[in-house]
This record gives C-alpha cells, sequence and structure tokens, in this order.
C-alpha cells in the first residue's frame, strides 16, 4: 500500500468517481450532513462545509482532488453549522491495523490481507449480531481503505444517544461478563461466540496478565481448542479441571477476554453523534485505496477497492 | 376490566392524566387534602399507594402527582438529590400498583396502561410473528436468572406467572432507561428487536420508565421557572417541604473534603483554578471534560507504577470518584455560564468517559478501563484551545502540563510546611 500522488488523485476524480458511486443511503441526505475534506494530507482542516446536491459534490471532486474526503454520520438542519442536529448513523468501525489479536502476526499499527479478512469476519459477525439480536435491517458495509464502518440507518438506531451507543459496543462485542452462559439466544449466545473466537487465537503472551501461573497458563494454551468449544456451546463446566483450571481462574480469563473484546471495534467512533466519516467513493490517499460501499460482503477482496491508476501500475 | 378513568394512577403522563391536569384548579385554590398528598405520597409505603377506584380519588393522586414534581423543580436543580428522590419513590408507588391489580385480576387492565410506552407481545405472538421457537430450557433458565435477582431459589405456584417469560418488549422502547443507566443491554435476552421478559420485569421496566418520565418533566419545568422568575408561593412551600424529607447525607465542609480527598487547592495553577470558578459559553466543554475532569482525578488518585492505568488499578473504592472528584467537577460545571449539566446533561456522563468507565451516569470500578482514562492536556494545548484559561505566572514558565505545576507546589509546599516546623533561624512565615 503506498501513498497517492497529486496527479493520481487528480485522475481518478477526473475519471473513475462517479456520483452514482454515492451510496443511496447518502446521497438521499446529502444536503444535511457536513462535509469535511484533507485537500493535501495534512489532516481534515476544511470542515462545515455543505453540498445542497450530488453535482455540486462532483464539482468540489474534481476541482480540488482532495487527498481525504469525510461526511458527517449525523443530519443537521443547518451543517454549515452544525447545528439543528437530527438523528445519527450508528457506527462500528473495525480498524484491520488495530485488532487486539492478529492470527498473522503483523504487529499492532501494520496491516496485511489477513487482517482486513479478520476485519471482515468481524464486520459480518457484528452484523449477524444487530440482525438477529437488535432486528436492524439497514445495515450497510463500507471499506474504509483499511478496515470496515458498519454503519446502520434504521430510525431507531439513528435515534440512539451516545450512552445507549456506548452500550452498544459492550453487547455486540461481548464486552461483558455475562449472568448466564447457556441460554441459546441473546447476549449469552453473542458473549459465548465471542469469548471463544478471541481464546482460539490469542497467544500465551497476551493472556500472560490473566493468567499468573506458569503451569495454569501452559495447560490453558494446550487446550485452548477444548476450552473455546465447550465455551461456545455453553458448557461452562466442563472448561473447569480440578487442580488444573479453577473457577477462580476461568472468571479471571472471561473478565480478561471481555476486557480485550472491547478493542475489537474503536468505541469512540460508535458513541460520538457527529463524527465525520471517510466518504464512500472517495479515495484513501495514504493507501491508494477506494473507500466504498460494499454490496457483498462475503465476495469481497480488497483487491476490488484498487483504484484504475493503481490497477495499471501493477499491470 | 378497571374504567379508562383509572388510567393515570400507573400512567401519570398518559392522555387521561392530561385531562386532569387540563382542569385543575389555579394553585391559589388548590384544595389542602391535594397539598398534603403531594408531600405525604413520598412517605407512602405499599399499600397506602393504592387509589380508591373512584374518579374523585384519582383526580386527587394526578394533581397531587404534579403539584409534587413542579414543587421540586422550584426548589431543586434537575440532577439533584430531591429530584433523585422524588423519582425513585414515584417508580416505588407504581410498581407496587402495578403488583396490586395483577394480584387483584387486572393484568388487562395492567398492560392496557403500559402499552402506549412500552410495545408488549406474548411469547406466543412474537414466536408467531418472527417464526422462532423458544426452547423450553432456555425459558427455564431465563425464570431462574430472574429468581435469583429476586434473591429467590424457590417459588409457589402462587408467583410462578410473576417469573415466568411469557412475554417480550420491544428493546427500542427501552433506550430511554438506558440512556438514564437505569438498565443494562447486556442483563437483557434479545431476539430480532425484543427482549423476552416476565411480568416482574415489565413492572420493574415500567416503572422506572415514570420515573425516568418524571425526572425530565422536573428538568422541564425547572427551565421554564428559570424564564419565569420567581415560582408560586405554594410551590415553594411545597418544594421546601419535600426537599427536607431527603435522607441525609453526612455533610463534609468544603476544607474538610480537601483534606479528605488530599487535594490541596492552593496548590492548583492558574487555568485550573478559572476553571474551577466557571467559564463562560464556548468555552465549557473543553474546560469542565477535557481539563478539569484529568486533573483533579489524575491529582486526587496520583497514578504510578502502571504503563496502562485505570482508576481500578488505583483506589478499591468508587466513592473516590463519585463522592470527592465528581462533585467538584459538578460544582464547577454549575458555576460556568450556562451551566454545563444543565445545558447539556449528556456531558455528565462524558466526564466519566475521560475517566475511563465509558458513557455512564454511575461508574463502576469493575468498568474502569471501559474507556481510556485521558490525561490532563498540555499547556500548549490549552493555549490553542482554551486560551482565555492560560494567565501563567512564575511556576508555569517551568512546567508544560498543569498536573506538574500541581506537584511540584504540592511538594514545595511540604518541603516549606517541614522547615517551618523545624523552625529556624532565618526567618519564616510572618
Amino acid at each position: 500500500m503506498r501513498e497517492a500522488t497529486p496527479e493520481e488523485r487528480r485522475r481518478f476524480y477526473a475519471e473513475e468517481w462517479r456520483k452514482e458511486d454515492i451510496p443511496s443511503f447518502l446521497l438521499h441526505s446529502l444536503s444535511m450532513r457536513e462535509f469535511g475534506f484533507d485537500l493535501d494530507g495534512t489532516g481534515p482542516n476544511h470542515r462545515y462545509l455543505q453540498f445542497i446536491t450530488a453535482e455540486d459534490l462532483a464539482n468540489f471532486l474534481r476541482i480540488k482532488a482532495p487527498y481525504s474526503a469525510f461526511t458527517s454520520v449525523c443530519l443537521y438542519q443547518n451543517p454549515r453549522q452544525r447545528d439543528g442536529w437530527l438523528k445519527a448513523e450508528l457506527v462500528f468501525d473495525i480498524d484491520a491495523k488495530d485488532l487486539p489479536v492478529k492470527p498473522c502476526g503483523c504487529p499492532k499499527g501494520s496491516v496485511c490481507e489477513t487482517c482486513i479478512m479478520e476485519a471482515k469476519r468481524l464486520a459480518m459477525e457484528i452484523s449477524d449480531v444487530l440482525r438477529s439480536d437488535f432486528g436492524f435491517k439497514e445495515i450497510h458495509f463500507v471499506y474504509s481503505g483499511r478496515g470496515f464502518h458498519v454503519r446502520i440507518t434504521d430510525e431507531p438506531a439513528m435515534l440512539l444517544g451516545a450512552s445507549e451507543r456506548d452500550q452498544m459496543i459492550g453487547y455486540v462485542v461481548g464486552g461483558v461478563v455475562p449472568s448466564d452462559f447457556t441460554i441459546t439466544f441473546g447476549y449469552s449466545r453473542v458473549f459465548r461466540n465471542r469469548v471463544a473466537d478471541m481464546l482460539e487465537k490469542i497467544s500465551d503472551n497476551e493472556i500472560r496478565d490473566a493468567v499468573k501461573s506458569r503451569r495454569v497458563l501452559a495447560k490453558i494454551m494446550a487446550e485452548k481448542k477444548r476450552i473455546a468449544d465447550s465455551l461456545k456451546s455453553g458448557k461452562i463446566d466442563e472448561v473447569i479441571r480440578p487442580g488444573e483450571i479453577g473457577p477462580g481462574t476461568v472468571q479471571k480469563l472471561l473478565s480478561f477476554i471481555a476486557k480485550m473484546n472491547f478493542q475489537l471495534t474503536d468505541g469512540k467512533v460508535t458513541v460520538d453523534t457527529k463524527r465525520i466519516l471517510r466518504f464512500p467513493s472517495s479515495l484513501h490517499s495514504g493507501v491508494s485505496r477506494k473507500c466504498m460501499v460494499i454490496r457483498n460482503i462475503e465476495k469481497f477482496h480488497p483487491d476490488d477497492a484498487m483504484p484504475r491508476f493503481l490497477r495499471e501500475a501493477v499491470g | 376490566m378497571l374504567p379508562d378513568f383509572y388510567l393515570p394512577v400507573l400512567d401519570p403522563f398518559g392522555e387521561e392524566a392530561k385531562k386532569i391536569v387540563g382542569r385543575a384548579p389555579p394553585l391559589d385554590s388548590m384544595p389542602g387534602d391535594v397539598v398534603e398528598m403531594a408531600v405525604s405520597r413520598l412517605r407512602w409505603k405499599a399499600g397506602e399507594s393504592v387509589v380508591d377506584r373512584s374518579p374523585e380519588a384519582v383526580e386527587r393522586e394526578v394533581l397531587s402527582f404534579y403539584l409534587m414534581a413542579q414543587a421540586t423543580a422550584s426548589v431543586s436543580h434537575p440532577y439533584s438529590r430531591e429530584v433523585q428522590f422524588v423519582a425513585e419513590k414515584t417508580r416505588d408507588t407504581i410498581k407496587y400498583r402495578l403488583y396490586h391489580l395483577f394480584r387483584s385480576g387486572e393484568a388487562d387492565f395492567c398492560l392496557k396502561a403500559i402499552t402506549p410506552s412500552m410495545k408488549i407481545l406474548t411469547l406466543e405472538e412474537l414466536s408467531k410473528a418472527l417464526d422462532v421457537k423458544f426452547s423450553e430450557q432456555d425459558i427455564r433458565r431465563i425464570r431462574e436468572l430472574r429468581l435469583r435477582k429476586d434473591g429467590l431459589r424457590e417459588i409457589d405456584d402462587h408467583l410462578l406467572p410473576q417469573y415466568t417469560p411469557l412475554w417480550a418488549v420491544r428493546w427500542q422502547d427501552l433506550t430511554q432507561l438506558l440512556a438514564h443507566g437505569r438498565i443494562q443491554l447486556t442483563d437483557l435476552h434479545l431476539c430480532r428487536g425484543w427482549a423476552v421478559v416476565c411480568m416482574r420485569d415489565i413492572w420493574d421496566l415500567y416503572s422506572e420508565l415514570v420515573a425516568v418520565k418524571t425526572e425530565r418533566y422536573i428538568q422541564g419545568v425547572f427551565e421554564k421557572l428559570q424564564d419565569q422568575g420567581e415560582p408560586h408561593q405554594l410551590l415553594l412551600m411545597v418544594g421546601e417541604r419535600i426537599s427536607r424529607m431527603v435522607p441525609k447525607i453526612p455533610a463534609i465542609s468544603t476544607s474538610a473534603r480537601w483534606a479528605a480527598g488530599s487535594l490541596d487547592p492552593e496548590c492548583f495553577p492558574p487555568c485550573i483554578v478559572s476553571t474551577m470558578n466557571g467559564v463562560g459559553h464556548g468555552l465549557r466543554n473543553f474546560a469542565i471534560v477535557m481539563l478539569l475532569t484529568p486533573f483533579l482525578s489524575y491529582a486526587r488518585i496520583a497514578p504510578s507504577g502502571k504503563a496502562s492505568a485505570k482508576i481500578s488499578d488505583f483506589v478499591k473504592d468508587i466513592s473516590v470518584v463519585t463522592k470527592e472528584i465528581f462533585p467538584l467537577i459538578a460544582e464547577a460545571a454549575e458555576r460556568c455560564n450556562p451551566p454545563l449539566f444543565q445545558a447539556q446533561p449528556q456531558e455528565k456522563a462524558n466526564v466519566f468517559y475521560h475517566m475511563g468507565f465509558g458513557m455512564t451516569v454511575e461508574p463502576r470500578l469493575e468498568e474502569s478501563g471501559r474507556s481510556k482514562w485521558y490525561m490532563v492536556p498540555n499547556c500548549s494545548k490549552i493555549r490553542a484551545s482554551a486560551p482565555q484559561l492560560c494567565k501563567p505566572d512564575e511556576i508555569c514558565k517551568n512546567v508544560k502540563n498543569p498536573l506538574t505545576y500541581y506537584f511540584l507546589r504540592r511538594r514545595e509546599k511540604f518541603r516549606g510546611g517541614k522547615r517551618d516546623n523545624a523552625g529556624g533561624n532565618t526567618g519564616g512565615k510572618a
């Protein structure tokens, strides 16, 4: 992944970008959103902008060829003043570079294709919970260039305040140890799946803070798969091995993983109801990838977001 | 089923109640028994809250409720202990009445009162609508959890229907309760937008909802009263009587509190002193949330020895946060113009967010670390974001962060104090 040159940005907006690529959930409310731009790679310093039509926006993008383009998750009566807040999408931001556990071994802050595919899987799982538990239907996936945004536009979700959004994070990532591990639906199921998933990927280094005894740690690492399976199927009693893995250790382990789960998404993005997010259809110049709405998440591959100038360059 | 005129007994904000309020007498001619009831209802024990099944009794009930709420607003600010007390008593009243009516065979009437606020389905209806089947095992387990919550192990046939999850409420109708931290999302058993609940849960959820609405109503009246000037004498008189009923907590004088909290305001840097005195519109959020909150929490807790710090690593009692640090922040917020938490109540949760507890107004130690415990911004950041706060003195020249200033001055004061105590031959304090 490399930075796009000013010339490549100009080419992208002149030849490749089309206003038809703006997703309909944004197009319908374009004039009610705040826009922000990073024109030269120094940060989104041009804020409080409003575009009444997609044509106005298209002209701006073609003339300025910005380094990055952003739009607010919320709708305002007066976006130029960020005044008259009406409602905001519920957003979960999964950044591949910040995943707490990386099976590929990438250091935190780095991204490889495996990291991105892992982030994609997580985005799909979060979306499953939002559908099966909360009944949301209007769920949009956006590839941001280095991760995924899960954006929900169902009316009840858009009216949630910061506190409710904060509780949503804990729910979808499995950030709270529940009082039950057996119920086959709802949060109990979400937590079991999340913990089992994390446990399978976690390394002994990462788990050391929760389990001090080397002997117990070795036992847990050796039986990770069995423990994860037992947790997943709600058989927490089977995790306990008298003399080896006691109930106290299991409790500590669950609490540790629950806390770790909070790092799966960037909570600040979810609770901020005035956030600006990378504008789908725009170019992420830092990595030369298109920020784009994903129609079919299962089939999505990061190469789908490669702009034409880069395809031509790599042949 | 009971007639509609009785609905306000469970729903003081519903249409039937509004009709009564619409024909209420002026405050000058409010009947004496209504005035007494506005106060005495806060002393009610269980059965005393049951209202006779007559229109006159229901009218007295509604008028006394509104008099209680308006009187509270006339003497107390929103989020005060008075408001909390009134809201909790209202919740208890509504919950008992639901229980009483349910036991009197009026379950349908209860549901009729509740459904305008909370959509309810039977579990059977939900199963059909969603085409899902809830297993016996799950139902039994949810019942066990609910029994455990009430401290029960076994129940008789008489109580069984109250604890069996035979109902479902729409989760989006519960968002006000989530916003006020009165319920936790992870405690709900959700399926496609519906929470599977028992009758006891419905009583709890609905009575909490009425409590939240009461708080909001009082807030609305308070704001209106700010524009209207002096409230009516009757409201003030009743409000003061209510205020006297609020259980007292041991008073802590300002000086004693400094000592107890081991925070020394004499050592605060000028920017913090300015913030403590209250700041104006435009500066409030930065000064209170971004600057004062981390400053007081770090200064009080003085964390050291851990790279990734969270408050629970250093204190074992949440009251350090809720009773020492937060009241000081709240006092400073109140001194702002306009008062920060009145104008932006969500900023209260933001304060705890910046102390690492996530967005909540009821922090718990075990939740410490849910968000980042924000550091005190550096002087350069303060100068850039709020230049009005930066009035540097001599010590400021030698530090780059307000916290450094504080610890530096404390150390100097401590050393100076020791010197004073030791006495010397070069003078000392005048």
